[in-house]
């Protein structure tokens, strides 16, 4: 089993560095396929350790060597499969295959094809190692290697100039990429405080270890431990105020989206909380703050989505909320339900934007949905494709998307938090209603697409086929509740309803489902016929803040990026050149200067000097007599 | 009757005269005989002091700075002699050449 | 070879001295093979290194002046014998890397002049030695400065000499001092760095000198606010002066303090601990912001070394042993990152004569090679996990966090300003659309140029996926000056706060 372990581990790491090899050649299609078969390798090496850990209930755990050892602070690479992990290895290699495949034909013309599959395998073994880690280091090594993997992703068309935000708002892939990074960045360093304190308390940062000595730590160490860990989950799952770089990050190639900021790379945050939980059980505050955040960020963003005629920018909305659900499911302390409603959405989610991702190869790249329309003609597949995604996005029964995210809105009833409850379901509303306002402007309605002379056609057959598995898992997942539950409860604390939700549960599905139904139809009665637009509307208070993402990334700008380039500038010109640096030159100057000045003295004449000597003399003859009259 | 103190305020006034003259004259011969009063002013609190202790080592020290006062003059005259032959005056003002 | 470190020390002199004699056309091969051979030597010392000692091994002693106990005395522990290394390999690599046609001959002799001095800083066990060679390690890289330098080159090669001279002049003082007060109580004259050790004093004393050691310290480093000769010399210089000057001469000055101020003053160095947290910081923060406001790429390097020199600090003065080995793994790391980052800007100015960044713009389209290297040695010196950068700064961070956690939490900004100035960097130079049509006729790394970055790209993965071979003999060294300190310290607050081989619970 340990050799699965490694398998599952490496053959992304092989996959990048093969690709890596011919990173600076032309596009060769065998290097695509070769990665796609590699990541299928670890597919179902993690396939098959999910099995052998369902049917023993023994975890894998495999320790490779040390890495950091200095005094007691001792560090290994040791990797662990165990329910959670595996459930993760299982949907991230699942996802990364598809898309591997999937960008074989995405990225069919793009003359960086080997160095994108490079890319694409670094960050899916970055994210097996933050998956797979058995401690917090380890979490952290994969942790910052997804985020460089997400910058190489987000940059990777690079070469595209800065432009200004209203023509883009992300102004380029390069700044979007950086972005990414540094707000990254900043949440990493409250999950760094977390690693900190946890090992100064427990001594170690092995998971088993750490969650063992909990009981003996004090409560506000164990509550700065969780708000610590969790700004770093906030930075990585994008919620709030550190959200705005992942709309940026649409300006990376459709499957990034798909793979990283959908399905995979964002969930590392929910990840986190899940693979804490002990910590997170215990410290009611911070869980319930998480909770808080998480609805009200699935509310925030969700209202963001309302109005975007991005086709990307969108899905990048949508995915925010669904994180928001994650992240309350969590913090309510229904952390399986957390990693079921992360799974489910990776698979529907995926599958949404790699449609995106037909449509803008269709489209040639152009992604406003006003200007699409009656695409279902020509693109039969994919509007089935993400309608299907989008139901199940909308929780529609029977797919995935409904028992999931109805177990989330289920739990904050349970949980007696009705206001969080009353959020989440008018989120789930318009989720719907968002959802099928951009599949109806992009599939119904009347061909607008015509009058800027595009001639879209569906995508390559292989590509479609490959994008099944998602298709057919959006729609199946939800009847593995029962069985997951099963499975997960031997690592996880089972979440069940109290008997009085329970008695309701049939009503509260149903508020959900009227809430999500009347979504859809009024998307459809709004958007189904085609585009009218109302100028006023448009330029309506409440359309303007949304569209304008509350204005945050202006106000971003003007109170953080633009004062700081200046202070750094006043720092320099100001203070380094003109205060530390002309305080020393200052002080080389007066010595010259003492120097030039008491050169005047050597007038070369025997007189003056005589003075001096005089002078000296007396001089040295009064503190001669001073010292003595005074000492 | 005359103390040590009386022979202490002549040796201190001949020093300042010396030292005056060593400040405000711009002639060399006149420089050296400035410090020639300020040497044998010396000379005469040495001499002093040395009986008001019953010392000897006062006056021995007088003689000794007689005799190097003596060779002084002898060197010292002998190259003013030559400067001036050099360069026709023994005026500081005239004679500084080596200005910083 | 039990004359190893003298061999060490004074072959790169020799053949210094020889080289005046070889033709000049074979000037650059002649340094290069007398450098690779001076590597050799020096990985030989490592491999018959005893990593499970943390004693100092390989001891040379000769009488110099017997009366006064001024020895010829040379020695290595876990400490020094990586920053040894070091020089040797950054001298190797920069003379590989070296493009300087004029004088070519000189500038050989020269470098390895250096090397004789950087290594005997670090050898060296008597102070009056080590002030020697601390000293006379100015002179080459004035005339490196001076000779091949930029347009305000005299300006900037004799602010970086006085500086730091007048600065050592006020450590030597120092060192005068504590021979006069280790004669006083012995009886005995003796300049010996481990007779000092055992020389125990009072408070007052211990913080006078300790600041006096500081000064020298302080400008060699540098911390702030004696920082800003750094910017002026490596603008300056020239792309081998550059590599040296920042791989290692700045680390004479870090190096100084674990060698000196910890181990002779323990309690000035806890008393110390506040005052050169907040400095650090400023250093770090402060420093960060200013490269990023730079237009010339090298400058940026230049200011984000000292951000680097004050995690460096901040580990040092952390008293515990993930602290200091973090400070010294971190000497190491941030001499091969930056060094090759000023190598690295010495390929672009090689090919068009300017350092702006506003002259590039889109290299990576014309020189995706240059643009891989140049991103890994990014990634290391922001930090990025199984880089040779994060090891140094985690632990620096995870040390100092336990002195104090608000103070960690400032210093830790570090991997926030440090991605900012050079993410901007790489995208200012490398992304975007070609701004500069001359740029597009530029060359991609030659051969030359490649074998100089290989081994620099290994190592900087190397030692980040596994740094245990270099880690543990440091950690050793570390350990055993530590329980020397804290056996040493007279005050309980010192006592208390330097923690040996703490367990963590413990320390809680």
């Amino acid at each position: 089993m340990e050799s699965l372990v490694y398998i599952a581990l490496f053959a992304p790491l092989v996959s990048s560095l093969f690709a890596g090899l011919f990173a600076m050649s032309p596009r060769q299609t065998f290097v695509g396929v070769v990665s796609s078969l590699l990541l299928f390798v670890s597919f179902v090496s993690s396939v098959l350790l999910g099995y052998h850990i369902a049917t023993t209930g023994a975890n894998v755990h495999v320790t490779m060597m040390d890495w950091i050892s200095v005094a007691d602070l001792h560090i290994p690479f040791g990797f662990m499969a165990d329910q959670v992990s595996v459930t993760m290895m299982v949907v991230v290699t699942l996802v990364s295959t598809v898309v591997h495949i999937y960008s074989i034909g995405y990225m069919d013309h793009d003359k960086s094809f080997n160095r994108f599959f490079s890319y694409l395998s670094a960050f899916v073994f970055s994210m097996l190692v933050l998956v797979m880690s058995d401690n917090f280091a380890g979490l952290f090594i994969g942790w910052e290697g997804v985020g460089v993997c997400s910058w190489l992703l987000i940059g990777f068309w690079y070469h595209k100039p800065d432009v200004s935000r209203e023509e883009n708002p992300s102004i380029s892939p390069s700044w979007a990429a950086n972005e990414a990074f540094i707000m990254n960045r900043i949440a990493d360093l409250g999950m760094l405080v977390g690693l900190f304190i946890i090992f100064w308390n427990t001594g170690s940062l092995q998971y088993d270890v750490v969650f063992s000595q909990i009981p003996n730590l004090a409560p506000a160490v164990l509550t700065a431990a969780a708000a610590a860990l969790f700004i770093g989950a906030m930075g990585k799952s994008a919620q709030f105020p550190l959200h705005t770089w992942l709309t940026d990050a649409m300006e990376g190639p459709t499957p990034v989206s798909a793979l990283i900021h959908a399905a995979t790379m964002v969930t590392a945050g929910v990840f986190l909380v899940i693979r804490a939980n002990p910590i997170f059980s215990v410290t009611p505050e911070v869980s319930y703050f998480i909770a808080a955040l998480g609805t009200f960020v699935a509310f925030f963003a969700a209202s963001m989505a309302l109005v975007n005629r991005d086709l990307k920018r969108i899905i990048a909305f949508s995915t925010l909320s669904q994180l928001g659900y994650m992240f309350a499911a969590a913090g309510l302390g229904a952390y399986w339900i957390a990693l079921f409603h992360l799974a489910a959405h990776a698979f529907f989610k995926a599958l949404l934007f790699l449609g995106a991702g037909n449509v803008m190869h269709a489209m040639h790249g152009e992604l406003d949905i006003f200007k699409m329309g009656g695409l279902r003609k020509k693109m039969g597949w994919t509007y089935a494709y993400m309608g299907l995604a989008s139901l199940a996005l909308a929780g529609i029964p029977p797919l995935a998307g409904f028992f999931s995210k109805d177990a989330i809105i289920e739990t904050a009833f349970n949980e007696g938090t009705l206001i969080l409850w009353a959020m989440l379901v008018i989120t789930a509303g318009m989720t719907a209603f968002y959802s099928f306002r951009q599949v109806f402007l992009t599939f119904l309605g009347d061909e607008r697409y015509k009058e800027f002379g595009i001639h879209p056609h569906e995508m390559y057959g292989f590509v479609l086929i490959a994008m099944s598995p998602l298709a057919i898992l959006a729609v199946i997942a939800g009847f593995f509740r029962d069985w997951f539950n099963s499975f997960i409860i031997h690592l996880l604390p089972n979440y069940e309803m109290s008997e009085h939700t329970h008695h309701l549960a049939l009503i509260l599905g149903a508020i959900v489902l009227v809430v999500a139904v009347s979504g859809i139809v009024l998307a459809y009665i709004k958007y189904a016929k085609g585009l009218q637009r109302s100028e006023k509307t448009e330029n309506g208070f409440i359309y303007k803040l949304l569209a304008n993402q509350y204005y945050i990334p202006k106000i971003y700008e003007a109170l953080i990026t633009k004062p700081y380039a200046e202070i750094s500038k006043l720092m320099w010109t100001k203070v380094d050149i003109r205060i530390v640096d002309a305080t020393v030159d200052g002080i080389a100057k007066t010595i010259y200067k003492s120097g030039d000045g008491s050169r005047k003295m050597q007038t070369g004449n025997l007189s003056n000097y005589l003075n001096w000597m005089a002078g000296g003399a007396l001089v040295l003859l009064f503190i001669t007599v001073a010292s003595y009259v005074i000492g | 009757m005359i103390g040590l103190n009386h022979y202490l305020i002549v040796a201190g006034l001949l020093f300042a005269i010396g030292l005056i003259g060593v400040i405000r004259r711009r002639n060399l011969l006149m420089l050296f005989f400035a410090t020639e009063i300020m040497l044998n002013a010396a000379n005469v609190a040495f001499a002093a002091i040395s009986h008001y202790y019953n010392d000897l080592s006062g006056q021995m020290f007088a003689f000794f700075i007689v005799a190097i006062a003596a060779s002084e003059v002898a060197i010292g005259l002998g190259l003013l002699i030559l400067l001036y032959k050099k360069q026709g005056t023994l005026d500081l003002d005239d004679l500084a050449t080596m200005k910083g | 070879m039990s004359f190893i470190l003298s061999i060490l020390i004074f072959f790169p002199l020799i053949a210094g001295m020889l080289g005046f004699i070889v033709d000049k056309g074979s000037a650059r091969v002649y340094g290069i093979s007398i450098a690779a051979i001076e590597f050799l030597l020096s990985l030989w010392l490592w491999m018959n290194f005893d990593a499970n000692s943390a004693a100092i091994q390989f001891i040379e002693f000769m009488p110099i002046v017997k009366d006064f106990g001024i020895n010829y005395y040379v020695g290595v522990d876990g400490i020094s014998l990586f920053l040894v290394v070091m020089t040797t390999l950054m001298t190797l690599i920069g003379m590989v890397s070296m493009t300087i046609k004029n004088e070519i001959k000189n500038m050989v002799v020269t470098i390895l002049f250096l090397e004789m001095t950087m290594v005997g800083v670090f050898l060296a066990l008597d102070a009056i030695v080590f002030y020697f060679f601390w000293e006379l390690s100015l002179v080459p890289m004035l005339y490196i400065i001076g000779a091949w330098g930029g347009p305000l080159r005299v300006y900037a090669s004799i602010k970086f000499f006085l500086y730091t001279f007048s600065g050592s002049l006020i450590m030597l003082v120092g060192m005068l001092f504590v021979a006069y007060k280790f004669h006083e109580i012995t009886g005995v004259w003796s300049f010996a760095i481990t007779d000092w050790y055992a020389l125990k004093f009072d408070l007052n004393y211990q913080f006078w000198l300790f600041l006096a050691f500081f000064v020298g310290f302080a400008i060699k480093v540098p911390m702030f606010p004696f920082h800003t000769w750094l910017p002026y010399a490596h603008g300056q210089a020239p792309t081998i002066g550059s590599v040296i000057l920042a791989a290692v001469l700045l680390k004479m000055g870090t190096y100084g303090f674990v060698r000196f101020s910890l181990p002779m003053f323990p309690d000035a160095s806890v008393m110390m601990i506040l005052p050169i947290a907040i400095i650090s910081i400023i250093m770090i923060i402060y420093t960060a912001m200013v490269a990023y406001a730079q237009e010339d790429m090298k400058q940026v390097i230049a200011y984000s070394s000292v951000s680097h020199m004050g995690i460096i600090m901040l580990g040092i003065f952390a008293m515990n042993s993930q602290g200091i080995s973090g400070s010294i793994f971190q000497m190491l790391s941030h001499g091969i990152v930056s060094g090759a980052l000023f190598m690295l800007v010495g390929v672009i100015y090689d090919r068009t004569h300017t350092k702006i960044m506003s002259n590039f713009g889109g290299l990576a389209t014309i020189m995706p090679k240059y643009a891989l290297v140049f991103g890994i040695m990014l990634m290391a010196s922001v930090g990025l996990p199984l880089t040779i950068g994060f090891v140094g700064e985690f632990l620096v961070l995870i040390g100092f966090y336990k002195v104090s956690p608000v103070l960690t939490i400032l210093a830790g900004t570090s991997i926030i300003v440090g991605a900012i100035y050079m993410l901007a960097l790489y995208k200012k130079s490398f992304f975007g659309a070609i701004t500069n049509e001359e740029n597009k006729k530029l060359k991609d790394l030659d051969s030359r140029e490649i074998v100089s970055f290989i081994p620099l790209v290994a190592i900087v993965i190397w030692l980040g996926v596994y740094p245990k071979p270099v880690l543990t003999p440091i950690d050793n060294s570390v350990q055993a000056m530590l329980s020397f300190m804290k056996e040493k310290a007279i005050t309980p607050e010192a006592k208390n706060m330097i923690v040996a081989t703490q367990t963590a619970k413990e320390a809680k």
